[in-house]
């Protein structure tokens, strides 16, 4: 087994990751860094995201605002004084990106523009076009190129982490190119694998997003926190899931029921008005639009057709040359996928599973329980989205604390050294016996895509928009019943050189666990709240017993073990979670008792 | 969107380095409803016919480049290419042209990134900038003179319709010579003069005979056949201009 | 030891895999008339020099059948030529702005052609007044 010695391994190439291994290049250009990732970094999920990433900027604007919409957006599951440091960190964050060459939408006078956003009181959205993810991407990949001391492992698979004298000194990882084993020895490694959509059938997700940071650092002891809250964005293609962003709404678009009718109203998202309003109506947070299209359809109030069952985005009124400016891959995915011309006909969307909002329990410098693992990015729960994710916090998450963990990594990093190598060698030996016998099976008779359209299908149903405790127990009996099947997997492929077919054997294990865990620790919180709707008796935000994060430990071959942590509060303490009209009130009284921080 | 099940044929060209002296064709037959992409095809083959097809894809929305391929002969994105369109006679779907076949549909991609490395793929900057002094003010006009080149996404799609590419590995080729350009364009850059050397050489711009199908195949028209051409003129200039002027033909 | 062995497939007959290739090689063999056509002026400059009568020998072998056809061969090649060449010649210019809005390659490809057509009757018109 070829064995690579660094001083920092990173797990995962896109946004989260090639920012942390930036950081890690300019905290010390000695240190050695190992970039791991099972795709050219260029084709890292970072690249779908589309509509921006916020960062206070305007002066209309403050931090307590971006705070204030962050935490009242995620029901008060946020640790606040992480909200604090990433509204604070976010501004100068999008500035380096711009340096770095970011190709920011700008206003005429050069300066880089902003959008309205979701559950945003003020414009802070910066983007690019609508394909910000993409340039930010490409933007951190082609600057990493700059820093010798960054060693791509391209197409290099993680299928364990090392972990030895109770803390991780390294990763093992597979060549696809050659199904050769590398050991990547590092004092230190950041998880940044991202998501875990792919648990869902119908989701916006790449193949990639499968969960896998978050499974390596569960089976280690570290607890994912808060898995149970799935984002549902609301606009999506309807049976493919691919995503309109959010700026189709930010831009002025509206959702329409089968009548023509601007439901939202209905729903406590109003009054309608017909310029697009902060936090009202279509410009409301994704929890809530995708709960309002739930209940549209319990009335017969959607459209049903061709694409299913489904409600429009109407972009009409904004214009062709707006729309190609604005919105410019939005107008060619419903070209060319649906054959609809978005600025003659409205567009049909459904909600689709979209974010993981929980994730690899870390503290405020995205260190995890276990000493030498740092964690950023969506497989990370560094605690700023709580219950809901606002959208465009997710870029600016990538790289406020992209380089958090670059910088916390480096800084441990050079406190330690490796020790006992002997035993991590033989530690990546029994790793690799392990990966081996996913594929050198004989005997299996389970097919991948029956067990993993059946999880997909089970998720679906038990951990949808809307929840109930019998269906949460059903999906809990199928996955773990799927589990057992797991091990019988068959696979045809027993070839070395790019044998596709093993990875995604291990990548289904991998959300398989995860899957366990977002439903367990689902039909544990009896409550409602952010993205966690149940209708079974607990409709209510229960902030007695449940304003605490869940935490899932992992237990072998049985269910996670389900504990429960604080939330830090600091400044602004639970209170009602409005929009529209009635949000404008709830802010009033609050500020009248004192309750808020502005 | 017809859900009525139709059966296409899709013959893939197959090439397994351990067992496969060189490619084969195999044919399969799969169910497909009017919104399936070739893809989407592909992965019903992997699912539920030969789970030892490979093939690279990842977004499906024809944003993270991996799932290039030729489909009856032509670059195409398979995520955005439809079954549909093939119907009834059936497709075959290729790795892409000029670049060397790992295993089935996925090819060699390390020319490509070794190339893209070797262009300083980032802003050298023209007037250094700190944090404090705020962003680079840049016009949308001077942001509209490099945007299109900035939108590659990497999918070599371009590299298998260049001739000269296939014919001349060591040509940098289309999409990365429009990601030099992409740089050079640039307000905020000023490294137009290192990365000229790469452009000015033999391999770089001059490889280019105005073919021109890399801007016809591209499907996010970065039009890198523009942003080569662009530059001869520029590099025939100091081709000249070199010997004339003092000490500039040491160069 | 790796079991890697990429394939490299042949380039031959690359030219005639795609409609697309055809239509670049046949805009390369027009240039080749181009250069015979320039050979066939070139001779005729040669007899120039060679006196009156050599001229109008020359000018004589012009009207033969062979060189009618030819003519028409070359006439025909000559326009395909001018369009295949304005047709590609966006891409050899920078962007450019033209009051605010970017210039589209087919405003340039269809100026350059008005104005080959231009400079053809200009110089038709200009021969017929001297003759």
């Amino acid at each position: 087994m070829e064995v690579f010695k660094a001083d920092v391994a990173i797990v995962g190439a896109g946004g989260g990751g090639l920012r942390a291994a930036i950081a890690v290049a300019e905290a010390d250009p000695t240190l050695k860094i190992a970039l791991i990732s099972k795709v050219l970094p260029m084709r890292s999920h970072t690249v779908a995201a589309e509509g921006g990433a916020a960062a206070v900027t305007r002066p209309d604007d403050s931090l307590d605002h971006h705070f204030n919409d962050t935490v009242g957006g995620g029901d008060w599951l946020c640790e606040q004084d992480v909200v604090e440091y990433f509204v604070e960190h976010a501004h100068e964050e999008m500035v380096q990106m711009e340096h770095w060459g970011c190709p920011w939408s700008r206003k005429e006078d050069g300066h880089a523009n902003v959008r309205p956003f979701g559950g945003m009181k003020i414009e802070r959205t910066w983007f690019a076009a609508d394909k910000t993810g993409f340039h930010m991407l490409h933007t951190l990949f082609q600057t990493s190129i700059k820093y010798p001391s960054i060693k791509r492992f391209d197409e290099y698979f993680c299928s364990d982490l090392m972990v030895e004298d109770g803390r991780c000194q390294g990763v093992l990882a597979i060549e696809i190119a050659t199904g050769e084993f590398t050991l990547i020895q590092a004092k230190a490694v950041i998880l940044a694998t991202g998501g875990a959509g792919r648990v869902f059938r119908e989701n916006t997700n790449g193949g990639i997003v499968t969960g896998d940071g978050m499974a390596l650092a569960y089976r280690h002891g570290v607890p994912l926190r808060d898995m149970e809250f799935m984002q549902y964005h609301p606009t999506c293609m309807p049976r493919t899931g691919l995503l309109f962003t959010e700026a189709c709404r930010g831009e002025g678009g509206l959702l329409l029921n089968k009548d023509g009718y601007r439901y939202l109203q209905d729903y406590g998202l109003g009054p309608a008005e017909d310029k697009p309003r902060n936090k009202f109506m279509e410009l409301g947070p994704r929890d809530r639009l995708s709960q309002a299209f739930w209940h549209e359809q319990q009335k017969g109030r959607t459209i049903q057709g061709p694409f299913g069952s489904v409600v429009n985005l109407d972009l009409r009124h904004l214009g062709e040359a707006y729309l190609r400016e604005r919105l410019p891959q939005i107008y060619e995915l419903a070209e060319e996928f649906m054959g609809i011309d978005p600025a003659h006909t409205p567009v049909p969307v459904v909600p689709g599973v979209h974010y993981t909002m929980g994730g690899i329990l870390a503290d405020g410098k995205t260190a995890s329980s276990l000493p030498g693992l740092y964690s950023v990015g969506e497989c990370s729960s560094v605690g700023i989205h709580g219950a809901n994710r606002l959208g465009s916090n997710s870029l600016t998450e990538l790289i406020v604390f992209g380089k958090v963990a670059g910088v916390e990594a480096a800084k441990f990093a050079k406190s330690v050294s490796i020790s006992n190598p002997g035993a991590i060698q033989k530690q990546a030996e029994a790793a690799q016996a392990r990966a081996l016998g996913v594929v050198n099976k004989s005997n299996g008779t389970e097919r991948m895509a029956v067990l993993r359209n059946e999880m997909a299908q089970s998720m679906e149903d038990g951990c949808g928009i809307y929840r109930l405790g019998t269906t949460m127990q059903a999906t809990c009996d199928k996955i773990d019943e799927l589990r057992q099947r797991y091990k019988n997997l068959k696979l045809e492929d027993k070839s070395k050189v790019y044998n596709t077919e093993w990875l995604l054997g291990i990548e289904l294990g991998y959300l398989l666990e995860v899957a366990q865990v977002i439903v367990y620790s689902a039909i544990n919180r009896k409550e409602s709240r952010g993205s966690h709707q149940r209708l079974d008796g607990f409709e209510e935000r229960d902030d007695v017993k449940y304003l605490k994060h869940s935490l899932a430990y992992y237990t072998g071959d049985g269910a996670p073990r389900i504990e429960y942590g604080d939330v830090k509060i600091t400044k602004s303490k639970p209170g009602t979670r409005a929009y529209g009209a009635a949000g404008v009130k709830a802010d009033a009284d609050r500020h009248a008792e004192g309750a808020d921080n502005g | 969107m017809a859900d009525t099940e139709k059966i296409i044929e899709i013959q893939v060209l197959r090439y397994r380095p351990e067992q496969d002296k060189e490619p084969v064709l195999q044919s399969f037959k799969v169910p497909f409803t009017d919104d399936m992409s070739v893809l989407q095809g592909l992965q019903y083959i992997k699912d539920f016919l030969d789970g030892t097809l490979s093939f690279r894809w990842s977004c499906r929305m024809a944003i993270c480049g991996s799932c290039g391929m030729m489909v009856d002969g032509k670059p195409k994105l398979s995520c955005k290419t439809f079954l549909r369109e093939y119907y009834p006679q059936g497709l075959r779907v290729d790795a892409l042209a000029h670049l060397p076949i790992e295993r089935d549909l996925m090819v060699s991609v390390e020319d490509f990134v070794t190339k893209l490395e070797s262009i300083k793929p980032y802003i050298i900057p023209k007037e250094p900038r700190t944090l404090e002094q705020g962003e680079y003010l840049q016009t949308p006009q001077q942001r509209d003179m490099y945007e299109q080149f900035s939108s590659c996404i990497n999918c070599m799609l371009c590299y298998a319709a260049c001739p000269q590419y296939g014919l001349n590995p060591s040509f940098t080729g289309p999409g990365i010579l429009a990601l030099m350009h992409r740089y050079n364009a640039d307000s905020r850059d000023g490294g137009q003069a290192e990365r000229n050397e790469l452009g000015y050489a033999d391999e770089g711009y001059w490889g280019c005979t105005a073919v021109g199908y890399c801007s016809e195949v591209c499907p996010k028209g970065v039009d890198p056949a523009n942003a080569i051409n662009q530059n001869k003129m520029a590099s025939a200039i100091n081709y000249f201009t070199r010997f004339i002027t003092p000490g500039g033909a040491e160069k | 030891m790796s079991a890697r062995r990429p394939y490299v497939r042949s380039m031959d007959g690359w030219w005639k895999r795609d409609a697309y290739f055809i239509s670049y090689m046949a805009r390369e063999v027009t240039a080749v008339f181009v250069a015979l056509y320039a050979i066939v002026l070139l001779f005729g400059v040669v007899r120039l020099s060679q006196g009156e009568a050599a001229f109008n020998g020359w000018l004589q072998y012009l009207t033969t059948p062979w060189m009618k056809v030819f003519h028409l061969i070359v006439l025909a090649v000559f326009c395909y030529h001018t369009w295949s060449w304005f047709n590609i010649m966006p891409k050899t210019m920078p962007i450019i702005f033209f009051g605010g809005k970017r210039l589209q390659p087919g405003t340039i490809t269809g100026t350059g052609l008005v104005a080959s057509v231009v400079a053809c009757l200009a110089v038709l018109l200009i021969v017929r007044g001297m003759s």
